[in-house]
C-alpha cells in the first residue's frame, strides 16, 4: 500500500513537472526517430510500360519503347488507408504499440512493484503530449532500410530518462517489408485540408487529433489486443487498386500453413489409430441397436444323447446345435410371448378370422347358375329391377315386320327398363347399282341430234 | 359403199380448165391466197363462204349416199372426208364423246388461222347433208390436228364461255355433258 502512495505521488509530481515545463519543439531528427517506420512520402514512380511487340523493328523501338500510361499521382487516388495515415500523428508509434512477443511475455500476475500492462491515464497522456510535439514537424522520408531498432520513448523528449522501466522500452519491429512501405503523405505541401475539413464536419465526432480521440483509440487496440482478433473493416467504396492496411507493429497476418505437414497429418492417424481400421468418417453415424427381447436363450450342451439316436449322430462339438426333427416340426414354442407392437395386429387379425367364420351362418344362401332365376325368392335389393328376370312375357305384334316384347316389371322395382327391338326386316336388296348402256348411235344422224341437244336444256 | 375417189377430177389441158365429176369447174388456188382472203374480209363472209364450201360438199355426199340421214358414222366420215380430201381441206376425223359429236381435221394446208373457215364448211356440209343447223365450235388446235364440237346454239355459246374462262376442253365436254344429265 504503501509502495502504490509513493508510486502515485511519483506520478503526481513527474505530472506537475511536466506541466510546468514550457513546451518545446522536438527537432527534425527525433521526429524522424521517432517514426521510423514511416515510409517515403511518395511511391516510387511506376515504371513505364513497354507495349512494343517482339517482332518490331528496331527503328521503331524508340518509339514504342515511350511509357504508354503515365503513373498517377499520389493525389488522384489515395491508397486505401490515406486518410488514417495522413494525419501528421499517425506517423508517429501509437501509445500502446506494443509487440505481441511483450505482451504474451508479460507477467500475468505481475507483482506490486511493477506497474500494470495497461498503461494508465498518465501515461496515455503524456504519450498524446508527445505525439502533439512530433506532428508539429513534418517527418522527412528515410530510405527503405532495416528499421529494427531498440529505442526508449524518453528519447523522443531529448531527455534523460528519469526512470526507465521495462514498459517503457518498446521495440519497434516491423513485421514484414510491406508493414515498413506502407504509403503515407507527410509532405506539408500534399496536406489535404479538406478531408480534415470532411472530418470535422461530423456532428459529434471529436477532430482526429484531440487526446480524447486518442484516447478513444487507445482503448480500441487494447481490445484488439485482449482479444487477439484484427479488426474487420469495411473499406470506403473506392475502385482501382488499394493498399492494405498496415496493422500494428507486432501483429502479422497468420503464416499460410506448411503444405507438407497437411499432407503427412491426413496420412498419419489420428489418435494412433492403426491405418487398416475405419476412420469416424468412414463409420458415420453409430446406431445401437436395441436389445433383443423375449426369454434369454442359451445354448447348453447335450449332456445325454437321446435313447433312440446313435451316438454318431450327436452333437460332435459341446455348443453344437441338431436340427430339430420331423415331428417337431412346423411347431413353436406356445409359452413365446408376441412382441408389444404385434399385439393389436394379432387381436385384428383374430377378430377379423371371426367374422369370417360368423359369416356363413349369415349370408343368403348360394344362387346355383341352374336353378332358374325365376324361382329365386323376391328380394328388393335395390331400385331397379332385373331385365333377364321377368316374371311375364307377351308378345303382342301389331305388324308382320315388327315384333313387340311386353314385360311385367316386378312390384318392388320403381324404374323398369323400357326395351325397344329393332323390327326384323326381311332380306332384300341394300343396293341399288344403276347400269347405264353408253350411246351407240347406228346412224350418224343420231348422234348428230344427241349433241345438237347438249345444252339446250 | 366405199367411197370411191376415181376421176372425180378432170383436168383439161387444151381449155385450161379443172372439173369435178358431178360438180363445175374448180379453180386452183394457193392456200395462203385464199387466207390473205379471208383475212381481208369479215368473219360473216368467210362464214359463208365457208358454209357454201360445206353444202356443195355435203350435196355431193348426198348424191354418193342417196339417203344419207340413214348413214353410219362409219360411212359419212368416209364420203364426207373423202369430198373435203378432194377439195383439199384435210382429212375428215369424228371423235365421240359421250353425246358429243367432235369432228377433226388433220393435215390441213390452212394455217391456224383458217381453222374459222373450216367450221364454217363443217356447218354448212351438216347444214346441207343432215338438215340441221349446227355450230362447229373450235375446242383445241394441237399441231396440224383441229377439234370442232358439233353442238347447238345453247350448247356452243356454253361452250365458249368456258373456254374463254379459260377451261380446258376436256372439261368442256365433261361440263357439257354434266350440264345435260343434271337437266334430265
Amino acid at each position: 500500500m504503501s509502495q502504490e502512495i509513493a508510486l502515485l505521488e511519483k506520478l503526481l509530481a513527474r505530472v506537475q513537472r511536466n506541466a510546468a515545463r514550457p513546451r518545446a519543439v522536438l527537432p527534425a531528427q527525433s521526429a524522424a526517430a521517432a517514426s521510423p517506420a514511416a515510409p517515403p512520402p511518395f511511391a516510387p514512380p511506376i515504371e513505364a510500360t513497354s507495349v512494343a511487340p517482339a517482332g518490331l523493328d528496331d527503328d521503331l523501338a524508340p518509339l514504342d519503347s515511350s511509357p504508354v500510361f503515365e503513373s498517377s499521382p499520389p493525389e488522384a487516388a489515395p491508397p486505401y488507408g490515406a486518410g488514417f495515415d495522413s494525419s501528421p500523428e499517425a506517423s508517429a508509434p501509437a501509445p500502446l504499440d506494443h509487440s505481441v512477443e511483450d505482451l504474451l511475455l508479460a507477467d500475468p500476475f505481475p507483482s506490486s512493484s511493477i506497474p500494470p500492462a495497461h498503461p494508465s491515464l498518465t501515461d496515455m497522456l503524456d504519450e498524446d503530449e508527445r505525439n502533439l510535439l512530433v506532428s508539429a514537424t513534418s517527418p522527412p522520408p528515410i530510405a527503405s532500410e532495416d528499421i529494427s531498432a531498440v529505442m526508449s520513448r524518453s528519447d523522443l523528449a531529448q531527455e534523460a530518462p528519469e526512470e526507465l522501466l521495462e514498459e517503457d522500452i518498446i521495440e519497434m519491429s516491423p513485421t514484414s517489408e510491406a508493414e515498413a512501405t506502407v504509403p503515407s503523405r507527410h509532405d506539408l505541401a500534399d496536406l489535404n485540408f479538406d478531408d480534415e475539413d470532411q472530418d470535422s464536419d461530423l456532428p459529434g465526432e471529436p477532430p482526429a487529433s484531440s487526446p480524447r480521440h486518442k484516447v478513444a483509440r487507445a482503448a480500441e487496440h487494447l481490445e484488439i489486443e485482449e482479444d487477439r482478433e484484427v479488426p474487420l473493416k469495411t473499406p470506403p467504396p473506392e475502385s482501382g487498386r488499394q493498399a492494405a492496411v498496415a496493422l500494428p507493429p507486432g501483429v502479422h497476418a497468420p503464416l499460410a500453413p506448411d503444405i507438407e505437414d497437411l499432407l503427412e497429418a491426413d496420412i498419419s492417424p489420428i489418435g494412433g489409430v492403426s491405418a487398416r481400421l475405419p476412420t469416424a468418417e468412414q463409420l458415420g453415424q453409430t446406431i445401437e441397436l436395441e436389445e433383443a427381447r423375449g426369454p434369454h436363450l442359451e445354448l447348453e450342451s447335450a449332456l445325454a444323447a437321446p435313447p433312440g439316436r446313435s451316438p454318431i449322430d450327436g452333437p460332435h462339438e459341446e455348443f453344437e446345435v441338431a436340427l430339430p426333427q420331423r415331428e417337431f416340426g412346423g411347431g413353436y414354442q406356445a409359452d413365446l410371448m408376441p412382441p408389444p407392437e404385434a399385439r393389436q395386429d394379432l387381436e385384428a387379425h383374430r377378430q377379423r378370422m371371426n367374422a369370417e367364420a360368423r359369416a356363413p351362418e349369415d349370408a343368403p344362401a348360394p344362387e346355383s347358375l341352374a336353378q332358374d332365376p325365376s324361382q329365386l325368392p323376391d328380394e328388393p335389393t335395390s331400385g331397379f329391377a332385373s331385365v333377364s328376370a321377368p316374371s311375364n312375357v307377351t308378345t303382342d305384334s301389331y305388324s308382320e315386320s315388327v315384333s313387340t316384347v311386353t314385360v311385367d316389371a316386378p312390384q318392388n322395382a320403381e324404374f323398369a327398363p323400357e326395351l325397344l327391338l329393332r323390327p326384323e326386316l326381311n332380306p332384300s336388296p341394300v343396293a341399288k347399282y344403276i347400269r347405264i348402256d353408253p350411246l351407240r348411235p347406228h346412224t350418224f344422224l343420231e348422234l348428230l341430234d344427241a349433241s345438237l341437244s347438249l345444252g339446250s336444256n | 359403199m366405199t367411197f370411191d375417189p376415181s376421176y372425180a377430177l378432170e383436168f383439161d389441158f387444151g381449155r385450161g380448165q379443172v372439173r369435178m365429176v358431178n360438180a363445175g369447174e374448180r379453180v386452183v388456188i394457193p392456200s395462203d391466197a385464199l387466207l390473205a382472203l379471208c383475212h381481208g374480209t369479215n368473219d360473216d363472209v368467210v362464214r359463208d363462204f365457208g358454209r357454201r364450201l360445206g353444202t356443195e360438199a355435203g350435196r355431193r355426199m348426198n348424191d354418193r349416199l342417196g339417203e344419207a340421214w340413214q348413214a353410219s358414222l362409219e360411212t359419212v366420215v368416209e364420203h364426207l372426208g373423202g369430198e373435203l380430201a378432194l377439195m383439199g381441206f384435210g382429212s375428215l376425223g369424228l371423235e365421240r364423246w359421250g353425246h358429243a359429236l367432235v369432228l377433226s381435221f388433220r393435215h390441213s394446208p390452212l394455217a391456224p388461222s383458217g381453222d374459222f373457215l373450216l367450221g364454217a364448211v363443217l356447218e354448212g356440209a351438216m347444214q346441207r347433208s343432215f338438215g340441221r343447223d349446227v355450230v362447229a365450235a373450235k375446242l383445241m388446235r394441237d399441231g396440224d390436228q383441229v377439234r370442232f364440237l358439233i353442238a347447238g346454239y345453247d350448247g356452243a355459246n356454253k361452250v365458249f364461255g368456258w373456254l374463254s374462262e379459260g377451261v380446258s376442253w376436256g372439261d368442256v365436254l365433261s361440263r357439257l355433258a354434266g350440264a345435260d344429265r343434271g337437266a334430265s
